[in-house]
């Protein structure tokens, strides 16, 4: 029984996460920033990443000091300017 | 070992760095930074100087590669025996000093053409009583006239521990702490290395919903499986006390919604973060943070942020054993208890204005320096050591950073 239960659920997981993504594939084909429009998505402090080493770091530190870690980002932010 | 390893990455960061000089389409960038960790608050106390450096050169179009080097310079002082029964009133006064360095090196290759790359590396670390290695692997791809980021990574890590070889039928609540790292690593000493196996997944979309906006989702989840216990460390079970002892597994989960946005009439940028994380052990815990980025002159960048975090305890973490045992497992590991940590900070980055050539001192393209500081509190209300409550509660931390683009 608490196989069969924990089977529904991973599939209702696994349902929602595949209509989640085909949701966010549909929404974000419509969003479109032309790269004219793009120069304050270029600021520096407007890109995920850019911080570099200092937040390696920082994280470094956290890890060390705290019990959780992960999902600490990635480089990027849709200025096209990597 | 520790020489021929940093030996290694700075033959190839030199490699590359001459590559980037004397090619007419490659261009070179060196770093350093170099970050004072100083925890203090009583008999306890803890200081780590990383120092770092890293270079890293376009060969081409399409290839690029990294090296890089890193120390962790550790001393303080520690409780080795967590809540063993004193007759000071202060049950820290038994407190241990310890002094070690961690070495690491890494090697990073890049491939790329317009919107897609992949990048595999390498990192091998290195101290007296703890190796490591790991392969890691990070494949992007930008879609919507690069308005949406994909990103996915894999790393796969190889770790050692040194302990006291235990007879192989003894008890865990027997087994003895590590008094210290001599004769580890060395054949026919009566210590062994332990293994930790470590996999790490994640996946990341960055998104630009308007010219102002854009937000980055992060899924993570990493497996270890291994020796997780200070070896050092041992725990008051009532009787006696024996060398910590955690589950040799821990899946852990965590997602992270990142938000920037630009206030157009301050021309800068606020930056939002919140971070849910899960764990086997039971750890549950949330981040936020909330952070603003201003301009101030021409190349001149102040950010100030606060960071809020709290956390469960692990489902085996106990105050003490000998009155609230939890089975099988036992832990004198502080960051295992529910605790929150508050953190301020600033941050001020200068892009050295460029001559009338576009030229910094007259050979780099571009400089960048950036100075840190951050002041964190922490409150623990379910650990004490005996009946005394954790005095080093308090830590600043101090980055300093430069970049040259030649």
């Amino acid at each position: 029984m608490l196989v069969l239960r924990s089977s529904s659920k991973t599939r209702a997981g696994l349902s929602l996460l595949l209509s989640l993504a085909l949701a966010c594939g549909t929404l974000t084909g419509c969003v479109t920033v032309r790269p004219e429009d793009k120069e304050f998505l270029a600021e520096p402090s407007m890109i995920y990443g850019s911080e570099g080493a200092t937040a390696g770091h920082e994280d470094h530190v956290l890890a060390n000091r705290e019990g959780s870690a992960g999902a600490s980002g990635a480089a990027g932010g849709g200025c096209g300017c990597n | 070992m520790q020489l021929r390893t940093f030996g290694i990455a700075l033959t190839f960061l030199l490699t590359a760095l001459s590559v980037s000089g004397g090619g007419a389409r490659a261009d070179g960038v060196v770093s350093t930074t170099n970050t004072i960790f100083e925890e203090y608050g009583g008999p306890l106390h803890m200081s780590v100087i990383t120092p770092g450096v890293d270079a890293r050169a376009d060969m081409g179009d399409h290839v690029n590669i990294a090296a890089g080097y890193e120390a962790d310079i550790v001393s303080g002082a520690s409780v080795a025996i967590v809540d063993a029964p004193s007759s000071a009133p202060d049950a820290i006064s038994g407190a241990t000093s310890l002094r070690d360095t961690r070495h690491v090196a890494h090697a990073h290759l890049t491939l790329r053409d317009e919107t897609t790359s992949l990048r595999a590396g390498y990192v091998y670390g290195t101290e007296h009583d703890y190796r490591s290695q790991a392969f890691d692997l990070t494949a992007r791809t930008e879609l919507y006239e690069r308005n949406t980021i994909l990103e996915v990574s894999y790393a796969r890590g190889f770790d050692s521990v040194c302990d006291i070889s235990h007879p192989r039928d003894q008890d865990v609540v027997e087994h003895r702490r590590l008094p210290s790292s001599e004769g580890c690593f060395v054949d026919g000493s009566d210590r062994v290395a332990r293994d930790v196996s470590l996999q790490s997944f994640q996946g990341a979309w960055s998104q630009a919903w308007t010219s102002l906006f854009s937000t980055q989702l992060v899924l993570s989840t990493q497996i270890i499986d291994g020796f997780q216990s200070n070896p050092y460390r041992a725990v008051w079970l009532g009787r006696s006390a024996a060398q910590e002892n955690h589950p040799e597994v821990r899946a852990r989960y965590a997602a992270a919604l990142n938000l920037r946005f630009w206030i157009k009439p301050l021309r800068g940028a606020l930056q939002a973060s919140v971070r849910g994380y899960r764990d086997t052990w039971d750890i549950r815990s949330v981040t936020a943070e909330l952070a603003y980025d201003q301009s101030i002159a021409a190349g001149l960048r102040l950010r100030v942020r606060g960071r809020w975090y709290t956390q469960t305890a692990a489902a085996f973490f106990s105050d003490d054993y000998s009155r609230m045992p939890r089975g099988q497992y036992f832990t004198g590991d502080r960051e295992l208890s529910a605790m929150r940590t508050l953190t301020l900070g600033a941050r001020l980055a200068w892009s050295v204005p460029t001559n009338d050539e576009g030229e910094v001192l007259g050979f780099l393209d571009s400089m960048d320096l950036v100075a840190k500081g951050d002041y964190l509190t922490f409150t623990f209300d379910g650990f004490h050591y005996g009946s005394a409550a954790i005095p080093n509660r308090h830590a600043i931390v101090g980055t300093f950073g430069l970049e040259a683009v030649f």
